[in-house]
């Protein structure tokens, strides 16, 4: 008698149908050795919004009764098995105001497992993964994030590739043949899709994770008001007016002290001060009021805030002046105006690292125009038959408009 | 104005004259949990910048309620209220009429206070039409009502609404083997209805949050200008059309550059283009509805036979409105009048 609890941690609607095919084909490959299984998503995640991270379950019992007990549960508190199809993710997760970041390996049990897509060594995922105080296992599968929309879904493999490494580490719950049996019983199962998923199965990465490592920082986190402290009519006060930055100069908006977006985002602006042309345009077009104003009349991205959207990257006239860089090559939130104040040659040199590299470090966020999936798919297929392994990276590095 | 007999007075917003002049201070803020790239956030900020301190905003259910104030937390810098599904117009309504009784009987220091209500297209084009029908008859209260039409349901996950555009892609309206196409209905032209149909309201603008410096003086206009006034705002929705959000200043240029959506105001029944609409009215060639269509996932299924019959209505707004893009009225032509006397 046992179960076998999965969580996919994902990034809401880019990977919505991504989490729920590995969800669904969890359940139904556990079916196909007999066992009983549900899929469902986290309530209060819907309803969902681009980027912000959301969470699908799958629960795999031996028996029917099992699984009823595990259902009755309002969500699952203790995961076997934590999906992580995005590693920037790996920073952590919030996902609604005070919810404070919560890591991602925060519900995995003691020797569970966090199966990952990603393409970043170990160590530089256990820099960004939170310390845990029991040892675990983290497994990768060589993949880059795979983003689509709503409606029309990219076919890059990425959900049989889960799955075929799903049943490398729960063996005894799914069988590597009742997963390809499963997925070539989905519509959207294939032949091909089968053989991504037995290369998984043999090409996962895995390595044990000691008490002793990850990153060291303790997750922020925020006090709820009680029922109590509640106003009449549930009002709350108001966000308080902005102040200038300094000596009268420039402009700092006030933000939601309880919901902070460092998590929502996949890539962020780096900004070149120095060819900074003062034009505002990527301060009046930010949705999320991200750019305060500098004393100088330059704009400092606040990362508090910004949730990685790159709407300031398309608007900006001049080249390389905000330049949208994956959220992987950073360590911190710090100032990018006041790194820059401090050291213009050295913030140059940094600069220069974070964008020199666009082919590599640049992701897709979506549907830009009609057969761009299948474009960046046959690349892959083109070159390498039926193997579909690391992902596409560089897609669309050259696309900064359509 | 007389502390004891406040009329209807208004604040004079003068317009923006150049990105340079916007006002610096945010009245909404960050911290909502909107998509990445959420063009009606935006507008959010832009209307409530606009508009200045003195402001309330009352907001209808849909993403901007949902999404903006999750869990007892708000971006709001100024004073905000949510209010249910169909009722902006009611609710803008009577906040200006309450305000109004409170300072006529002195319980209120005597000022204009702008009184903004929001609506989603599903809140306001569908369900709160009659409210805001209502509210646009009632000449002795000032209160503006914005329409922030991201063309579905969005906030329970894209479902069909009237403003959805001809053969989308919506939960309601899923393109199947058979059936191609579900959503056959063409979009409601809200702004032209509010115009053409309430003699008492005197402004009347459609706007888009790529122009923002143009769409934060329509909004001073209205607020200026007084009554009950309503602005038609179209915003790109990365979720529902799915697209890169990077795209949505983009994709809200191409709606205007297209034709598919025009700029323009009513002010006392007197039509005014603007923007790049004012250049297409003169003559400037519009650029092809496929430009637009085919860089949302939401049109992914289109056909050049679907391409073509959206493109045919389009030029139709154009070509044979009485008043393009504004009011789908024809006159009979002279061979047509002949056939009818006969």
């Amino acid at each position: 008698m046992s179960a076998l609890i999965c969580e996919v941690v994902y990034r809401g609607i880019f990977q919505k149908n991504l989490a729920a095919r590995i969800v669904r084909g969890i359940v139904l490959s556990a079916r196909k050795s007999e066992r009983w299984g549900i899929a469902f998503g986290r309530y209060g995640d819907s309803p969902q919004r681009n980027g912000i991270p959301a969470k699908d379950f799958a629960i795999v019992a031996d028996t029917k009764e099992e699984l009823e007990q595990n259902m009755a549960r309002y969500e699952p508190k203790h995961v076997d098995v934590t999906i992580c199809v995005d590693d920037t993710l790996s920073k952590g997760v919030e996902s609604w105001a005070w919810y404070g970041l919560q890591p991602i390996n925060r519900l995995t049990v003691p020797n569970g497992t966090v199966l990952m897509t990603s393409l970043q060594p170990f160590d530089a995922l256990l820099k960004d993964i939170h310390k845990k105080d029991a040892p675990y296992k983290l497994s990768l599968i060589r993949a880059k994030a795979s983003f689509s929309g709503l409606w029309v879904y990219k076919e890059d493999h990425t959900e049989v590739r889960i799955l075929g490494a799903l049943a490398k580490i729960a063996p005894s719950f799914l069988t590597l043949d009742a997963v390809a049996e499963a997925i070539k019983e989905m519509e959207w199962g294939s032949e091909l899709k089968v053989a991504s998923a037995r290369k998984a199965f043999d090409r996962m990465e895995t390595r044990e994770v000691k008490i002793t490592e990850g990153n060291p920082e303790v997750p922020y986190a925020f006090q709820m008001p009680k029922w109590w402290e509640m106003r009449e009519g549930v009002t709350i006060p108001a966000i308080p007016i902005g102040k200038p930055k300094e000596g009268g100069q420039g402009y700092v908006p006030e933000r939601n002290p309880y919901f902070k977006k460092f998590s929502t985002r996949t890539m962020r602006p780096v900004i070149d001060f120095d060819t900074c042309v003062k034009c505002n345009l990527c301060w009046i077009a930010c949705p999320d009021s991200v750019f305060d104003v500098m004393p100088d009349g330059t704009f400092d991205a606040n990362m508090e805030a910004c949730c990685g959207c790159g709407v300031c990257e398309a608007v900006c006239p001049v080249e390389d002046c905000i330049t949208m860089v994956n959220e992987s090559a950073f360590d911190d939130n710090a100032s990018q105006w006041e790194a820059w104040r401090k050291d213009k040659a050295g913030y140059k040199t940094w600069l220069g690292a974070k964008i020199g590299d666009k082919k590599t470090t640049v992701r897709s966020h979506g549907f830009r125009f009609r057969g761009q999936y299948d474009e960046e798919i046959k690349h892959d297929l083109d070159s390498g038959g039926v193997e579909i392994t690391a992902g596409i990276p560089g897609e669309n590095a050259d696309r900064k408009t359509v | 104005m007389a502390e004891t007999t406040f009329g209807n007075a208004t604040q004079v917003l003068e317009p923006f004259r150049g990105i340079k002049k916007v006002t610096l201070e945010e009245y909404f803020t960050s911290g909502h949990r909107t998509c990445q790239g959420c063009e009606s956030a935006l507008v959010m900020k832009l209307m409530v910048k606009a508009a200045g301190p003195r402001t309330i905003v009352l907001g209808s259910t849909g993403c901007m309620y949902v999404a903006n104030t999750t869990y007892y937390t708000t971006p709001w810098v100024v004073p905000w209220m949510h209010t249910q599904l169909g009722s902006s117009g009611s609710a803008a309504l009577g906040t200006a009429a309450g305000l109004k009784a409170l300072m006529r009987k002195g319980k209120m220091k005597a000022e204009p206070i702008n009184v903004i209500a929001f609506c989603g297209d599903g809140g306001g084009a569908d369900m709160g039409l009659g409210a805001i029908s209502a509210t646009l008859t009632h000449k002795e209260y000032n209160s503006l009502i914005l329409l922030y039409d991201n063309e579905s349901y969005a906030n329970t996950d894209i479902q069909l609404s009237g403003m959805t555009p001809y053969g989308a892609h919506t939960t309601f309206s899923p393109p199947g083997k058979v059936h191609r196409l579900i959503h056959k209905r063409w979009k409601k032209n809200v702004a032209g209805l509010m115009a053409a149909g309430h003699p008492e309201c005197r402004y009347v603008a459609t706007v888009c949050a790529s122009y923002a410096v143009e769409m934060m003086n329509k909004v001073r206009r209205a607020l200026t200008i007084g009554g009950p006034t309503f602005i038609h705002s179209l915003d790109p929705c990365p979720k529902g059309w799915d697209y890169d959000p990077m795209l949505s200043h983009e994709l809200g240029e191409l709606a205007i550059e297209t034709g598919i959506f025009p700029l323009y105001e009513v002010e006392d029944g007197v039509v005014k283009y603007y923007g790049k609409t004012k250049a297409i009215v003169e003559g400037r060639p519009r650029k092809p509805v496929r430009d637009y269509l085919l860089k949302q996932g939401r049109f992914a299924h289109f056909t050049e036979e679907d391409l073509a019959y959206f493109q045919e209505k389009v030029d139709q707004q154009w070509e044979q409105w009485e008043i393009p893009g504004v009011v789908p009225f024809r006159k009979l032509d002279a061979a047509q009048a002949a056939l009818n006397v006969k």
